[in-house]
């Protein structure tokens, strides 16, 4: 009897600390690469940390801005129409809200008293001032991978920006999320805590875009799966998954759900304007990230992060291949053509004159449907969170902008619209129901409490 | 300076290729027959044809246009089926206060160039995006059959 509970227990051991290796393994954002790494300090290649070379003589102050865009500080640091930088933006999760916080050189609420170890602590290892460990929803683990210099010129920046008054809002967790000190055992399994390591089988080019898609710009916060310990898990890397409340999608090379059909200057394109023709644009926090980081790139830049995502390995994700093809010019024909019609009545309302009965817009390429991996995503998330809160975008190339329809229609409407978008456009129509839109409602970050129109 | 071709004329505008063709047409131009209301494609009033399609130009930037002949309702009249349906609404006396009208009119040409004999549901797809707040949804109907019928 004895031998067997031993048996049992050692069984259940091995289990567990297999288990715990294998989320460890999924730690690491680069070992996809192979090859062999080095310190900064001993990597003879060109400057792939800090700022690109048309910025190299600026100051301090210049550089900690180009670098604060690229760390897109400021999309989690502002919240829905408050003063940039001064916290407060909701992050939902399954077990409460987090909300972020002022940094902002205000003594008393915001980052006015940091010193630079202090600072360096927060972006490195997650440890605020006065000790108090940071929930991951700061990207920490990602930031680490950042040269001081780098974070110590960002602070600079943020020291530039006027003071705002902002206390910060009190987190809602549920036990054991409120125990902050339970996250020392998180930082031990899944902060590496370790700056960029160059990776000398790589070119200089994949090692900027490393240093950018990593260290920066942290895209697997939001394209990377994460595991039971809400930690990021680099074995479906960039594969694709939910957050807050809207798909981040698959930009592996897979040639099926992911950027694998993609050209160069598609991906180019929409890493600097969040649009590329054929492919549509980015909404919600996508768009975020186009409007406040990724268009403030400098051209070898957005290349060498292009460069770097091509290097991804494909994952398939469950997304079926982009219909690239228009749907028919009436109403009549086309797969949706009687599957739903009070979507249909809703789309003749509503969306025909912009985006078209064919989903070519004849207005403007922004409105075109065809080929957008949001309409072509079965579970038709991100179109009723764009029907949902509307897109409102400056870009270089103008304004993109469709109205707000989340407040003017009920769930099933929206729920409606979204299935036949996704079936009349897209490769399968979504089965959402209205129920699963306000679920949606509750999950997106931003609720903006008014319809931006005009 | 943008160059435009409105109702069959050249005409050169200098503004920001952002504008949109409303305020072109309206403030630019002089052309006030195309109505502004919501500003966001959800009324109708403001729909222009452009390329023979019909489009709300509160939404389209004159930068957009590029060679595409834009014909508005200062301009309908020429057209061999906007013809038909003016006179159809005249007949029908469709307008009530008449602010939604031009934009009714430009949809309902645009619809008769691309289907000849539209039912009640052809109909309803092609003009569920032009509102009208004095509801004269029945006359309107009935105008484009009766444009339909001299078609035929
Ligand atoms: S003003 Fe253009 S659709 Fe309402
Ligand atoms: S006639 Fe008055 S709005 Fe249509």
């Amino acid at each position: 009897m004895k031998k067997i509970i031993g048996i049992v227990v050692a069984v259940i051991v091995v289990v567990a600390l297999g288990f715990a290796g294998w989320l460890y393994l999924g730690r690491d954002p680069m070992s996809f690469a192979g090859g062999s790494t080095v310190a900064l300090a001993d990597y003879h290649g060109a400057d792939v940390t800090g700022v690109p070379a048309q910025l190299a003589s600026a100051d301090l102050v210049k550089r900690g801005e180009y670098l604060t865009h690229a760390a897109d500080c400021q999309a989690c640091h502002t919240a829905p129409g408050g003063a940039p930088f001064a916290g407060g933006f909701a992050f939902n999760m399954p077990f409460g809200t987090i909300y972020s916080t002022n940094i902002t050189p205000d003594k008393q609420t915001g980052i006015g008293k940091y010193t630079d170890t202090q600072f360096l602590a927060a972006v490195h290892k997650g440890i605020r001032a006065d000790g108090a460990k940071l929930y991951p929803a700061m990207p920490y683990s990602s930031y680490t991978y950042m040269t001081d210099a780098d974070a110590l010129a960002i602070k600079a920046y943020l020291f530039t920006l006027a003071p705002v008054n902002a206390p910060a809002r009190q987190n809602q967790l549920s036990w054991p999320f409120s125990q902050r000190s339970l996250l020392a055992l998180w930082n031990v399994m899944f902060n590496p805590d370790e700056r960029f390591r160059p990776n000398t089988s790589e070119s200089p080019q994949w090692n900027r875009g490393a240093y950018l898609a990593e260290a920066m710009g942290h895209c697997g916060d939001c394209h990377t799966p994460r595991n039971l310990a809400f930690a990021l898990d680099n074995h479906g890397k960039f594969a694709g998954t939910l957050t807050a409340g809207w798909r981040a999608y698959n930009i592996t090379g897979d040639n099926v759900s992911g950027l694998g059909d993609w050209s160069d200057e598609d991906l180019t394109s929409y890493l600097s304007t969040g649009h590329a023709n054929g492919h549509g644009g980015a909404a919600g926090p996508m768009g975020e990230a186009a409007d406040d980081s990724l268009s403030y790139l400098v051209p070898d830049d957005t290349r060498a992060l292009a460069t770097y995502l091509r290097s991804i390995p494909a994952h398939a994700s469950d997304l079926p291949r982009t219909v690239t093809t228009a749907a028919p010019a009436s109403y009549r024909e086309g797969v949706a053509a009687d599957a739903n019609s009070r979507g249909e009545k809703i789309f003749a309302g509503a969306c025909a004159s912009c985006h078209d009965w064919t989903g070519v817009s004849p207005v403007t390429g922004f409105a075109t449907l065809t080929g957008v991996r949001a309409v072509n995503d079965p579970s038709a998330t991100n179109v009723a969170q764009t029907v949902i809160n509307g897109v409102n975008r400056k870009t270089t190339d103008g304004r993109i902008f469709m109205p707000a329809f989340g407040a003017g229609y009920s769930d099933d409407d929206i729920a409606a619209v979204a299935n036949y978008v996704t079936a009349r456009f897209g490769a399968k129509g979504a089965d959402l129901t209205g129920k699963d839109v306000s679920a949606l409602r509750q999950q997106a970050a931003q609720q903006s409490k008014e319809a931006p129109n005009g | 300076m943008l160059t435009l071709t409105i109702n069959g004329q050249s005409r050169d505008v200098d503004v920001p290729e952002d504008m949109p063709l409303l305020w072109v047409l309206r403030d630019h131009l002089s052309l006030v027959g195309t109505k502004y209301g919501c500003g966001i494609a959800q009324c109708g009033v403001c729909t222009v044809h452009v390329a023979g399609k019909p489009v709300r130009s509160c939404q389209l930037t004159v930068g957009d246009v590029g060679t595409r002949a834009i014909v508005t309702i200062e301009g309908i009249g020429s057209t061999p089926n906007g013809a038909k349906v003016q006179k159809a609404w005249m007949e029908a006396a469709v307008p009530q206060c008449g602010y939604c009208q031009a934009g009714q009119i430009m949809s309902a040409t645009a619809l008769l160039d691309a289907n000849p004999q539209p039912d009640d549901a052809d109909i309803d797809a092609a003009m569920a995006g032009n509102l009208c707040r004095c509801g004269t949804y029945i006359r309107i109907r009935r105008a484009i059959k009766n444009a339909a019928a001299k078609s035929a």
